[in-house]
């Protein structure tokens, strides 16, 4: 129940996050949005955010090989849902590479920022552990 | 920390005064040696070899890591490993004010031994020993490991 509670608020905030900066982006770039594309993009928010949320699932697992998992299956499931809805409208050979580029790109980027925190929280963990121990020394 | 020894043949009970500013692991562990409950491990060598049928005390001092496998649990320290006849979470409880944390379903580590924690290229974090081993820190123990070197700078300063 509790995860369910933390996914919903998570699924709440990257919406919300993608939404204002994609109407940001079109007020600068004069770009423009229809019905359709807020439901996939809510869609597609509801599909990363369950797919990054089965991490528990993969402890076992180093963080990279999780990472990957993670995008095939969340790419995997996009596409999917995209590949219906070119059933139904038509999709342009720059749309789907558009598509794939737009979700690659963000999720890179949080792929390296978390591989950076990794890094950063053990360095930081390293010096409170050298710092124990030389309170520990000098007693 | 200053240590006054005073001999006094007319005593009746011995006794042992402690003036400390703040309650730190080294203060709680005095506490516990002057009560018998300074924890020790009790073991046998894990090498056949070595094993002569005695049980051996260690010093949780000496040990570097606790290893759960097979239903056995092993403590490594620098002389060698040595099986101990207890759990892993009965350690854990008894050894929490003695540097040890777990850091996976199998492992606790003692703090004051790592030497290094370090993360891999595939990003898996491992704390290196002395004795060249190393331990991986699973991501699900991590925020307690964490809370847990914060308690300890704590109350070490």
């Amino acid at each position: 129940m509790r995860d369910i509670k933390e996914i919903l608020i998570e699924l709440c905030c990257s919406y919300t996050i993608i939404s204002v900066g994609g109407s940001i982006y079109n007020l600068i770039f004069g770009g423009q949005t229809n019905n359709v594309n807020v439901i996939v993009m809510f869609v597609f928010c509801t599909i990363a955010v369950f797919v990054l949320s089965l991490h528990k699932l993969l402890t076992r697992f180093s963080p990279l090989f999780m990472i990957i998992v993670q995008y095939l299956a969340a790419i995997g499931l996009c596409t999917l849902i995209v590949f219906i809805l070119s059933r139904i409208a038509y999709i342009s050979k720059r749309g789907w590479i558009e598509y794939l580029v737009s979700f690659t790109i963000p999720y890179i980027i949080g792929a390296a920022l978390y591989y950076y925190r990794v890094f950063a929280d053990t360095k930081k963990q390293d010096a409170i552990i050298k710092e124990i121990q030389q309170a520990e020394i000098s007693e | 920390m200053k240590l006054n020894l005073t001999e006094d043949k007319n005593i009746r009970e011995e006794h042992v005064d402690i003036y400390y500013a703040k309650m730190r692991p080294v203060i709680k562990q005095l506490i516990d040696t002057v009560n018998s409950e300074r924890p020790t491990l009790s073991g046998r060598p894990a090498d056949e070899d070595m094993d002569d049928g005695e049980a051996v005390m260690i010093d949780p001092k000496e040990v570097y890591y606790l290893d759960h496998i097979d239903r056995k649990l092993f403590a490594y320290t620098r002389t060698g490993c040595y099986r101990l006849m207890t759990t892993l979470s009965a350690c854990e409880e008894q050894l929490w004010n003695y540097g040890f944390v777990r850091v996976s379903k199998s492992n606790l580590v003692n703090i004051y031994k790592i030497r290094q924690l370090k993360p891999d290229l595939n990003m898996k974090v491992y704390a290196s020993f002395d004795n060249g081993e190393r331990i991986c820190i699973n991501r699900s123990y991590k925020k307690t490991f964490n809370e847990y070197l914060q308690r300890m700078r704590r109350i070490s300063q």
